[in-house]
Order: C-alpha cells, then structure tokens, then sequence
C-alpha cells in the first residue's frame, strides 16, 4: 500500500517525501559510523 | 530533600498541572478529547511522541545502564528511524485518510469487527498491565533513595496527572508533554554539565572518553558474535538486534500502539504528522546516545571521587539488620581502604593535581595498582550482591537503577536536586498521561459506541470519555499499589511485556496493509495461535531451554501471523 491523495500536500524543503526517508537513513548510517569509529577509537 | 529542594518541585510539579488545566480547555467532544481537534502543529507531535516513548525509567535506567554495562544499550534504537520511514509511507496516510480514532478502527474496515476487537483488547491488556508497573518501578526507586512512603509516592506519581489528563484530554496531554521535554532536556544538560565541572582540573570530555573506552564503557557498537564464532540469539543489545528486532519493536509501538498513533493523529494535517515521526527518527538514535554519555560521565565522575560499595543505600541498610551484618562491617572496612588508596592514586594521576604524576611515580604501576584496588572492590561488591541475593535477606541486588540518582543527591546542589526529581516525575507523566488517554479512547470507541445499541450525544460522549480516563488513572495507580513487594524486576518486565504483544499486533497490521487477499479468519486465528506461542516461547527461554533475546519476539511475531494467515487464507480457499 502507498501514500495516497492526501500527499498532495506540499512537502517541506525537499521535492518530495523520498528526500526526507533519504536524510532520515542516511543520517542513521552516518551515526553508526560515527559510533563505530568512537567503539574503536577509545576502546 | 532540603527545603529548596521540596520548593523547586513543587513549583515544578504544581505548575505542570496548572498548565496542563490551562491549556486543556478543548472542544466538549469526542473530537476535541481525543484528537485535540486535530489541529497540534509537528513539532508538538514530535515531542508528544517522544515524552510518551520516554518513562521515567529511561531517564534513570539508561545512565545506569552505560555506567555497568556501557553505551551498547543504543543500538536498541537503531532500528526506529527505519521505522519511522515506513510508517510515513504505509500506516499514516491510511489513518490519516480513514480520520479514525484509534487505529484499530481501521482494522474493522479491512477485515472484521473480531478482528478489530480481538487487536484492541491485546493493546488494553498489555498496556494497563505495563502502566501500572511503568507508576511502581520509579517509585520503588524513588522511594527507597529517599525514604518516601511507597504509598504515596505511587498516588504522586500515577495520580496527579490524572486531573489534568481528566480535564483536558489530549491536548492537556499535548501541551504538557511539550513543557515537560523542556524542564526534562534542561535538567539532564544542567546535570550533564555539572558532572564535567565536578572533575579534577584538566579531565574534560576527551579524558572522560578515554576513561570510559578504557572500561569498555564504550562498547557502542557490538556484533553479537561470541568470542568462539557463532551469533549470540541470546544476547540483547546488538548491531543486528538492534537494526531488526528494534524495527520490529519500533514500527509495532509507533504504528499499532494507541499511545503513540493517538499523538500523531492530533496533528494538523498528514504532512505535520510525517514531520513529527521524521524528526523524531533523526534525533532519537542522537539523543539517546548523549543520556547513556551521562552514565559514562558519570562513571568518570566516581573515577576521581568516593564511589559507594552498593549505590541503593536501603539494600546496604537492609543487610546490616540481617545476619550479615557483622560481615558487613568488615566488608565495608575492606572496601572503603582499597577506595581510598584507589582515590590516592587517582589524586597523583589527575592532569592538574599538586603532586603531578608522572614526574614523581611511574605512571604504569599506578595504572597496575590502580586496576588491582579495582579488582579488589569488585570482589566486596559481589560478595555484597550475593547476600542480598540470599532468600532469607530478600534483597535487591541490582542497582543500576540507583547510580544516575544517587549521584544526583550526593553531588549535585540544592534546587538541583528537586528539579531533577521534577524530571523523574515528569517523565512519569508524561507517559502515563498519553496512556490514559489512549486507553479511555479505544474503550469508548472500539467498545462502548462500537457495541453500545444508544447514539449518546456529543457532550454525553465527553463526559463519558471523562469518566473512563479516570477509570483507567485509578485502575493503574491501583495495580502499581499491588505490584510494589515484586521490586526492580518490574522494570525489566515492562520491555519484555510489550514484546511478547507487539509482534502479533503489527502482524495483523502488516497483512492488513500489505496481503490484501487475506480476509478476517485466518488473520484472527493466526493472530491467537502465533500470541499463544510467543507467551510459551518466554516461559521456555526464562528456563534457558530456548535461550532469544526479547527483541527478536517482534520479529517472531510479526512474521508468524504473516506467514500462518497466508497458509490458512490458501487452506480455507481450497475448502
């Protein structure tokens, strides 16, 4: 099932909803890494 | 408590209630109650989502949780910005399209009234169950660091909000959740910040890093892997775990849980609800890294200052009344010298210290000394922890749950204290009072209007929604008065209560939304049959015979209804 008519609604700061589902994960990779690398760092 | 103490959080708790009669005035039906006329713009949401999420054992659980066992509690989380994307492409629309009340109305439109009934009443049961305990478990602790009547602390902190949640319905529940994220995040920054100023001149955020790498404290990122091969299933917090099980777990409490779907219906609009859970999956994973980074900060604090030998003083109390009490005392002797010369040793290192370091002993031997004082601790710590575990003392002997708020009372300034109970309190709050009301929203709308033969009028519903939320405030607050003798087990019991439900309950939703050719029946008897497996599946892994993690019930769960609905839905065709 997908989105449906109410997705007319004008997204905010990017084209469409698919760049904010991009920032949100991608943000989440870059955390994991940042966490990965401070697990590594100070251990 | 000193007087300023009390002061402050009376202030703070007085006010929350103030605010929250203020601003409740809302539309007198059911609209109005529920969905705070659906006009809450996503920053409201956001925090509405996150102050139900957040109990008020987060905020005392989790610090305690880095100072034991280290950061990898994070990766619990990790599997909920996931979430939040799909929920934002499946579940939200649909709610948003259908304007139901509760989410299991939808479930009736797609597949039958038992089926809506039957995942209605899943959610009232576990979660008037976790409620209650979700009231005990910070007054247990509360109490016992204190020395506050139980009673009483429990009817503060399951009962007070209970007029405003009463008065106001979700928008009294919107606005202070939103104050109360506010004194919850300045409170935290505040402790945070005095914990690194407490430290010896020179140990900043880098050293406290290096301090808690050095105690494996930092052990953000696991794999699960044992050291000889193999995944460990029974192990809870891993990257693996996290990013699945935790996406299970997340995508059934934001989508399917009526304490969450009932926040981010009140927004405005579709695009402010999306917003509300977007935010929400990019500065959860954040923000929950940065409370665990108190636990480490305040590990580094206890580096440098006296640590106790059992930080729940009324267990140590406990046991000097029992027969080992003259054990006790040597014990205690042993430990507070080896603490001592710990702390010695400690002063010669510290960056700033007069008696600078490493010009005047080599800095390896105070490091191996150090490390044997610490050995030497750890040995009259287990010896504690065993007598509490002995039967005929009854103890409690873990006390994670203590160390964030014992910190809290020995070290931090007057006023700062109260506030920071203020916080615990509003924590509380803030959950419960997002339970309540979703709890008295599926009562009256997937059972009494649902079942009910009269159409009340709209002020009538009010009134009866009113009466219901507090039903429910007195029935928590009742459950909590009687679960209090089961101790700190509760608050383990709250995480897996809510697994062994949430599984089933997303399963329905994900076969409604994603196998539209299954129909009622089999969704119904999948649903009863995998519940009953997932309840025999914890009973067999408490015994150790079926060692999994409770995280990975959601997974269990969710697919088991999945695949058994698919299987009965092609039998019951052939048929």
């Amino acid at each position: 099932m997908t989105a449906n008519n109410s997705d007319e609604e004008k997204t905010p700061l990017f084209k469409s909803w698919s760049g904010w589902y991009r920032l949100v994960i991608g943000f989440l990779v870059v955390c994991i890494a940042v966490f990965y690398w401070l697990t590594k760092f100070f251990s | 408590m000193s007087r300023p103490d009390w002061i402050v959080l009376a202030l703070t708790l007085l006010g929350t209630i103030a605010y929250g009669l203020y601003k409740g005035r809302t539309t007198k039906d059911l609209d109005g109650y529920f969905l705070s006329n659906r006009m809450v713009p996503w920053y409201m949401v956001l925090l509405g989502i996150m102050g139900t999420q957040a109990s008020a054992v987060t905020f005392l659980s989790a610090p305690g949780q880095a100072y034991t066992d280290g950061m990898r509690f994070v990766q619990y989380y990790f599997g909920l910005p996931l979430a939040m994307v799909v929920l934002c492409i499946s579940f939200v629309p649909v709610f948003h399209r259908l304007k139901v009340y509760t989410a299991y109305e939808y479930l009736e439109q797609r597949f039958d009234l038992k089926t809506r009934t039957l995942t209605s009443s899943l959610f009232l049961l576990q979660r008037a169950l976790s409620t209650g305990i979700s009231i005990s478990a910070p007054s247990i602790i509360l109490s016992s660091l204190l020395g506050w009547d139980i009673v009483w602390t429990n009817i503060f902190m399951g009962g007070l909000l209970i007029i405003y949640t009463v008065s106001g319905g979700a928008k009294a529940v919107a606005y202070t959740q939103q104050l109360q994220m506010i004194i919850i995040f300045g409170g935290l920054t505040i402790a945070g910040y005095l914990v690194v100023h407490r430290l010896p001149e020179g140990v900043g955020l880098t050293e406290i890093l290096h301090i808690g790498g050095k105690a494996g404290k930092l052990n953000i990122i696991t794999t699960g892997v044992r050291q000889g091969g193999g995944f460990d299933w029974s192990d809870r917090y891993n990257l693996l775990s996290g990013i699945i099980g935790g996406f299970f777990l997340a995508l059934s409490y934001f989508g399917t849980d009526q304490s969450q779907v009932g926040r981010y219906l009140t927004a405005r609009s579709l695009t402010e609800s999306r917003l509300g859970l977007l935010m929400n999956g990019l500065v959860k994973v954040p923000m929950q890294f940065l409370i665990l980074l108190l636990g480490v900060m305040v590990f580094a604090f206890y580096q440098y200052n006296h640590e106790p030998v059992f930080f729940n003083k009324s267990q140590v109390d406990l046991l000097a009344h029992s027969k080992y009490k003259d054990s006790l005392a040597i014990v205690n002797g042993k430990y507070e010298n080896a603490e001592n010369q710990r702390l010695n040793l400690m002063s010669m290192r510290s960056p700033g210290s007069a008696g600078s370091p490493s010009a005047i002993v080599d800095p390896s031997l105070l490091s191996q000394q150090t490390e044997a004082l610490e050995k030497e601790k750890a040995g009259y710590k287990a010896t504690i922890r065993r007598w509490l575990s002995d039967p005929s003392v009854g103890g409690e002997s873990n006390d994670t749950n203590y160390i964030f708020l014992r910190f809290v009372t020995d070290y931090l300034p007057k006023g700062l204290v109260g506030l920071l109970i203020a916080v615990i309190f509003l924590a509380a709050w803030g959950s419960i009072a997002a339970t309540l009301n979703s709890l008295a929203s599926c009562i009256i709308v997937d059972f009494h209007k649902r079942y009910s033969k009269k159409t009340l009028p709209p002020h009538r519903e009010y009134r009866l929604s009113q009466l219901y939320t507090f039903f429910w405030g007195i029935f928590c607050v009742g459950s909590a008065l009687l679960v209090n003798n089961l101790g700190n087990s509760l608050i383990e019991a709250v995480n897996v209560l809510g697994s062994l439900f949430y599984g089933v309950i997303l399963g329905i939703f994900l076969v409604a939304f994603y196998r539209p050719k299954v129909g009622g029946w089999p969704v119904f008897i999948s649903a009863i049959v995998v519940e009953i497996g997932i309840v025999v599946l914890n009973i067999l892994g408490r015994k150790g015979i079926v060692p999994l993690g409770f995280l990975w019930f959601n997974l269990i769960g969710a697919a088991g209804v999945v695949l058994l609905s698919e299987v009965l839905q092609g039998v019951m065709k052939k048929k």
